[in-house]
């Protein structure tokens, strides 16, 4: 079934106290640049990292002013930049991106490809300093922007729910911190505390620099050894992390806001995560109850009961987590839960058909070979490896899940414990 | 099978139309995993009125033309989703203003799910029942995009802008407006515009092109059409006027949005002129509002915009706007300051060294789109229907000179024709 897949091969190399991945292909017109910083997911550090991200990119000491570093980007055929956090599992990162056009799409020729990781350099080992911290006019727009940034999750209802039950589900645990820390940290953070705080991070937490282009490699490592010139120490070992926890009993929670539609979220522990043997087996378990419009809870929820438009279940395999995920009417609130158990318990009891495997099996082969197509995707695969210490080759994994059984899904469904039933619904109704 | 090259680019597009009037246009990318189809019609949300064949006219209930998308997915001898899901397909459809686009992406059986993409989209079949069904689902749809702050924002600006013009209706609809369709009401739009001859295919992909169409011709060949007939769509005339100057609405959201618009005055062009317009319109707005612009800076320092502040131009023949908006802790402020920089703007003209940045960065941009094989097909039909060609983009780009930009600044930027939105908490200071 599986045809010959073409491996991620990045080739990785120790420079400047840091981990260098480089992929050639001529596959795609720019060069991407990804910077990956690990650190722990904890109270202590979460806001500070995420205020980071945004000083960092706010100015560089070659561009003291945010109007002038703009500009340069422009300069660079408008390159794109960004530096953010993203969890996974209980990891949060701090991730710098810059992707500038190949120079052979170019009519002018230039040298954009070695001011890209001139400008990750800066970015990184040389920010905008005053008096040896962090300048106080910057740091006092950029709390205020995550501030906002914090805020504005209760714009989108389900991120606003997925928040919810993230922090419900996990209370006690480091997963229930939000990527982007807390609003009453920040009056606490100082110019120079979040300096303090650059400087730890930039010389001991473990950095990987991915680069993905039509490149040649020496030139790219040379490039990294003149340019991306952190201090760096001993790399810190992080401490353990995504604890399993055993679910006593399965917790309601109901939210009132003012919405038209109910967002019904229902959390499991799925006691499985990437490095596991049952890893494949657990996505194809996903795949067949709510991946796709075949998987049972579109069918039945959507399709056969016509209660949503959207019913999908989502994995998070660093912690292991299964979401549920619908948006109902309120009132149809049992109604819908009592389907969505239904299906989870006919996977568990292995009420499954050959169609339904099939094509779950078929999707996600085409879903694994799809991050083929995406530098974005191969450096995302291949970080996976790198963070959980498993290192999974696309073709032995797309094997793996071609061989999933029946009795694989009913062994890792059987491990799969609901937790908490989130609804996030109108201020109208009754209870 | 006509071959057009365009060299620097590394890209050559082949086109065919065929006897039933179908056009198709295939771009072979080498070393891609993944072929991505997109088969689309010219019908949106804004035909509403307009002749049936015999002469009569009729006005279809508002949010048909997304009715028939969902509908256009079931059958009574198969299902779609389950089709597609064997051959490991991701597929999708979606409807806007003015089109309705069906497509698929596999890295696997490709031939035969552009079959099935063909089949289902030419082979209509409605009954009652599964029309009545999907008022349910399309429901919950509506009530997502009601409780969708960004979505809520976007559309009251557009019925602030257009007094008439169709543009203004709800793409899905309202609860009361699809109460209405029924399966008669359909087959008549069906009937009307999913004639080939008003389609366009476009693929694009790791596939051999001649092969490709005879997949293709071999698939048309097999089905008979009725003559096209000439599809008369009944406009009303828009009075130049907006139709209110100011629309708030109350969600719970975290921040307020304000969205900006101006409607255009200057319409009718086709091809190149439109694309023309398009792009100097867009680099008015950049040397306007872009990260590197004072204005960009002085409002983000002040606490105005945040990150999520964004600007666009949409155009078509008959109907464009700009936006210019985001989140923003205080909407009459925000209002205050962008006119006051567009006046400004106006008066000392664009400058040089900002015309040149733009549109090196414009040239960027179109360059790191042609990653995304979506991108492509999406864009490329969306300009077809305008007769523009999306690889024309850079020689356009360097046709145009600063004096286009300056003159499209005060042509478009005309306060007479400016409408504002906002969406912000029923509670002030919520939280």
């Amino acid at each position: 079934m599986a045809a010959l897949v073409k491996e991620i091969a990045f080739e990785t190399s120790h420079v400047n106290g840091m981990n260098l991945h480089i992929l050639q292909t001529n596959k795609f017109k720019t060069t991407t640049i990804v910077v990956l910083i690990e650190q722990e997911l904890s109270l202590q550090y979460a806001t500070k990292t995420a205020l980071l991200s945004l000083m960092l990119k706010r100015a560089t000491a070659r561009f003291p002013e945010s109007k002038k570093l703009r500009e340069h980007l422009d300069f660079l055929y408008g390159a794109v930049f960004d530096a953010d956090v993203a969890k996974k599992g209980e990891r949060q990162l701090l991730q710098i991106f810059m992707e500038v056009p190949n120079e052979k799409y170019l009519s002018e020729s230039s040298s954009v490809e070695e001011q890209a990781f001139q400008f990750v350099g800066d970015v990184m080992a040389r920010p905008y300093l005053e008096n040896g911290v962090f300048a106080e006019k910057f740091l006092t727009t950029e709390k205020e922007s995550l501030r906002q940034r914090i805020e504005s999750v209760m714009n989108d209802k389900m991120r606003y729910a997925n928040q919810r039950v993230t922090e419900e589900m996990f209370k006690g645990e480091p997963y229930a911190i939000s990527v982007n820390g807390k609003v009453e940290d920040l009056a606490g953070i100082t110019a120079q505390s979040l300096t303090d705080y650059y400087k730890e991070l930039i010389s001991e937490n473990p950095i990987d620099i991915f680069v993905v282009g039509d490149v040649d490699r020496t030139r790219i490592e040379n490039y990294v050894k003149t340019h991306i010139t952190p201090e760096r120490k001993a790399v810190k070992k992080l401490p353990v992390a995504n604890e399993s926890k055993q679910v006593q009993e399965i917790r309601e929670v109901v939210e009132r806001i003012d919405v038209n539609q109910a967002k019904l979220n229902i959390g499991a522990r799925t006691n499985t995560t990437y490095k596991d043997d049952d890893y494949p087996a657990m996505i194809v378990m996903n795949g067949i109850l709510g991946g796709f419009p075949h998987s049972k809870l579109f069918i039945n929820v959507r399709e056969k009961a016509s209660l949503a438009y959207y019913a999908v279940s989502r994995l998070e395999s660093h912690k292991g987590v299964l979401m549920m995920m619908s948006g109902i009417d309120a009132n149809n609130y049992d109604k819908a839960v009592t389907i969505i158990k239904e299906q989870v318990e006919d996977m568990r009891q292995g009420n499954i058909s050959e169609t339904e495997m099939n094509q779950t099996k078929a999707t996600l082969n085409n879903q694994f070979k799809e991050i083929l197509d995406s530098s974005r995707l191969m450096i995302d695969f291949t970080y996976n490896g790198l963070l959980t210490g498993k290192k999974r080759e696309l073709e032995e994994l797309i094997n793996q899940l071609n061989q999933v059984t029946v009795d694989d899904v009913k062994r890792v469904a059987a491990k799969v414990q609901l937790d908490t039933i989130y609804l996030l619904r109108d201020n109208k109704g009754g209870a | 099978m006509q071959a057009t090259a365009f060299e620097q680019l590394n890209e050559t597009l082949y086109h065919e139309k065929l006897e039933n009037g179908l056009n198709i246009y295939l771009l072979p990318k080498a070393g891609f995993s993944k072929t991505y189809a997109v088969f689309t019609t010219r019908y949106g949300s804004i035909d509403s009125h307009f002749k049936v064949a015999g002469g009569q006219e009729v006005h279809v209930p508002d949010g048909i033309a997304h009715f028939l998308e969902h509908k256009m997915f079931e059958k009574e001898d198969r299902d779609v989703f389950q089709q597609f899901s064997q051959n490991g397909a991701s597929y999708n459809a979606f409807t806007s203003f003015n089109r309705t686009a069906y497509l698929f992406s596999s890295t696997d059986k490709v031939e035969a799910n552009l079959d099935i993409l063909l089949n289902f989209v030419q082979e209509p079949w409605f009954s009652d029942k599964s029309v009545e069904k999907e008022k349910g689902i399309i429901g919950q749809e509506i009530e997502m995009y009601n409780d969708n702050p960004d979505w809520k924002v976007y559309m009251n600006l557009i019925k602030a802008l257009f007094q008439e013009h169709p543009v203004r209706i709800e793409i899905a609809g309202t609860i009361e407006s699809i109460s209405k369709i029924t399966k008669e009401n359909l087959y008549q739009c069906y009937e009307t515009f999913y004639h080939p001859a008003n389609m366009m295919l476009f693929v694009v992909g790791p596939f051999e092109p001649e092969k490709m169409l005879q997949v293709i011709r071999d698939n048309q060949g097999k089905k008979t059409f009725k003559p096209a007939e000439n599809i008369e769509r009944i406009f009303p005339q828009e009075p130049v006027p907006v139709k209110e100057k100011r629309i708030e609405e109350k969600l719970s959201v975290g921040i307020p949005k304000c969205y900006i618009g101006f409607k255009e005055t200057k319409l009718g062009q086709t091809g190149t002129d439109l694309l023309k317009r398009e792009l100097s319109t867009k680099i008015a707005m950049d040397v306007l509002f872009s990260s590197s612009s004072e204005t960009y800076q002085k409002l983000y320092e002040a606490g105005i915009i945040t990150e999520s502040f964004d600007y666009d131009y949409s155009s078509e023949k008959d109907y464009a706007y700009s936006i210019v908006g985001g989140d923003t802790p205080d909407p009459d402020k925000y209002i205050e300051s962008i006119q006051q920089a567009i006046q400004d703007t106006i008066n000392k003209g664009v400058q040089k060294e900002d015309f040149e940045r733009s549109k090196r960065k414009k040239i960027g941009q179109f360059l790191r789109s042609l990653n995304s094989i979506e991108f492509i097909a999406n864009q490329f039909t969306n300009y077809k229907f305008n007769d523009i060609d999306l690889f024309q983009i850079v020689p356009t780009l360097e046709s145009i000179k600063q004096q286009d930009v300056d003159q499209r600044l005060r042509e478009h930027f005309n306060f007479d024709q400016m409408a504002v939105s906002i969406v912000r908490s029923a509670a002030a200071n919520k939280e």
